[in-house]
């Protein structure tokens, strides 16, 4: 049984995105039309410097953040070095530029609600402000 | 090499340090400074051989690099970029690389005027940011094959989403004018003409890629070009004709990629026909499979190179007169030195993510060069050499 806790936390330390499981990620935006939802790809598109039917400004949290790791293990489907080397070939070929970083949570939430038409993601459970809605949500 | 590398680390950053004062005299939006840079070392275990540079000794000095970038964002629209590259390689010119003014109207359209990077195949326009590719070296047998890297002109990408497909499509149109390398000579090359158009589809995790690029080229190569002008004066043109470095280059190129949070599967193939004799056709591909461990990745590729000229047998009778014996010598001696190339390379690898812009990465790579080698391309034969040799490296990738 020990062989088997210690293989377990092995295996969840090794592999981190998999320990994502249990948490529900909310992509919270700042839209005058508040019936806009979005489906997975169009959210990863969003994240991935990709063309949108409406105009949104995704904004990401650091690369250490927790629910950013979340959000790559659930939405984006790549690791942080994968989406790190995406950005550095777009930045040093003059095509996309990733999204803006801001510091935390917190953070995200007062920038979401100064910036119209600006998107981004928290832990379901946090409190959005009136003004912002949940245009998608994954468990 | 040591002293190579030091004078080209400070003369980047006595630039970046010329350059930071103005940084900070700008608002943080409208003047955007990054770089990147990467260390390699490299050691081939045969002492008959060269490849990608590196021979039997341990060396630092073939593909280590520092690049800068600058970017002023005049408004939402407009920007000029620049990107400087210094290299170790004495094979490759250090300076500009990019310069160019971009015009973005909206998020789907953008055009660049200007110095830019010729986007023949998947990395070709990033092929100095290491830490954008898992491997330490790109598939040589693949990337070894697009001669020139630049060009100066014009670029218009648009993209589009359709039904939660990404659709990218993206034109150029320019000139090149500068040297290339082939086995250690410089050659002074023009391309008129040189334009290409490639699309690219996304959705999900998978991507796929397609390019046609073409340029009318105008190699100089004066004893080829006196040696024709002779053949032609004793009457045979179809020799003579041969013996034209000039004329039309085509390149096509497919890929597929597939990736998601535990593996990776990569792959190109391409196709370079070329109306010049002196001007090979090359048929190549790669396939690169990896997992990832986070922050590891490993992966094994292989890749491999046909390039072949369409020799003419010789139309000059032997044994007529010494003078036609010497021309049939000197023509064969020519297509010699023409020698067709086929290379296999089979990488493994691994990558080890240390900070979110610092990559460290261990590779081998088991090169075979079959029949001729001809020494213009990554494999090099010393004297003596079996056509097998393994490239061990290690490297640090960094950007900031």
């Amino acid at each position: 049984m020990k062989v088997y806790s210690t293989l377990l936390l092995l295996f969840a330390f090794c592999c981190p995105h998999h320990m994502a499981a249990a948490e529900t990620i909310i992509v919270v935006a700042n839209t005058s039309d508040k019936s806009i939802k979005l489906n997975r790809q169009q959210v990863r598109n969003l994240y991935m410097g990709g063309i949108m039917p409406y105009d949104l400004k995704a904004i990401a949290l650091p690369p250490e953040n927790h629910t950013r790791v979340i959000f790559n293990t659930k939405v984006v489907g790549l690791t942080e070095s994968r989406i790190q080397s995406y950005w550095a070939q777009m930045r040093f070929t003059g095509r996309k530029k990733a999204p803006k970083e801001i510091k935390n949570e917190m953070s995200v939430l007062e920038y979401l609600q100064n910036h119209e038409g600006a998107v981004g993601y928290l832990l379901a459970g946090t409190p959005i402000p009136d003004g912002l809605s949940v245009i998608y949500t994954v468990r | 090499m040591t002293r190579r590398l030091s004078t080209l680390f400070h003369t980047c950053w006595l630039l970046l340090l010329c350059v930071a004062p103005t940084l900070h005299a700008e608002t943080e939006d409208k003047l955007q400074l990054s770089g990147f840079a990467r260390v390699i070392l490299g050691y081939l275990d045969d002492e008959n051989a060269e490849y990608v540079g590196y021979d039997n000794s341990i060396s630092a000095n073939q593909q280590s690099l520092l690049g800068l970038q600058a970017e002023y964002l005049f408004n939402d629209e407009l920007s000029v970029t620049g990107q400087v590259v210094g290299f170790t390689d004495d094979q490759r010119n250090s300076g500009l690389e990019w310069l160019y003014i971009s015009y973005s109207p909206s998020n789907a359209l953008q055009i660049k005027l200007g110095r830019q990077r010729i986007p023949f195949f998947n990395y070709s326009d990033s092929l100095d940011v290491g830490f954008a590719y898992p491997w330490l070296t790109l598939p040589q047998q693949f990337y070894d094959t697009a001669f020139f890297s630049t060009f100066d002109g014009v670029l218009a990408n648009y993209q589009f989403a359709l039904n939660d497909w990404q659709i990218n499509y993206e034109g150029y149109w320019g000139r090149f004018d500068d040297k290339i390398y082939l086995a250690s000579e410089e050659i002074n090359t023009q391309v008129i003409g040189l334009f290409g158009f490639n699309t690219s589809f996304a959705y999900k995790n998978l991507s796929l890629r397609a390019s046609y690029n073409q340029g009318d080229v105008n190699i100089e190569q004066e004893e080829a070009r006196l040696f024709s002008q002779q053949l032609r004066q004793f009457g045979f043109a179809n020799n003579a004709e041969w013996l034209d470095a000039n004329g039309l280059i085509q390149f096509y190129q497919l890929s597929a990629n597939y990736e998601n949070l535990d593996y990776f599967l990569r792959s190109e193939v391409s196709k370079m026909v070329s109306d010049g004799g002196l001007v090979a056709d090359i048929e190549s591909f790669y396939i690169s499979a990896g997992y990832n461990f986070y922050p590891y990745t490993f992966y094994i590729s292989y890749s491999q190179k046909d390039l072949h000229f369409d020799h003419r047998p010789s139309e000059i009778p032997l044994g007529v007169t010494p003078e036609l014996d010497f021309l049939a010598a000197t023509y064969a001696d020519v297509i010699g030195r023409f020698a067709d190339d086929k290379a296999t390379g089979i990488k493994i690898g691994s990558r080890w993510d240390w900070q979110p812009n610092i990559a460290f990465k261990a590779e081998m790579t088991f090169v075979e060069a079959q029949d001729e080698i001809s020494n213009d391309y990554a494999v090099k034969d010393l004297g003596g050499f079996d056509g097998h040799a393994m490239l061990y490296q290690l490297g640090v990738e960094w950007v900031f």
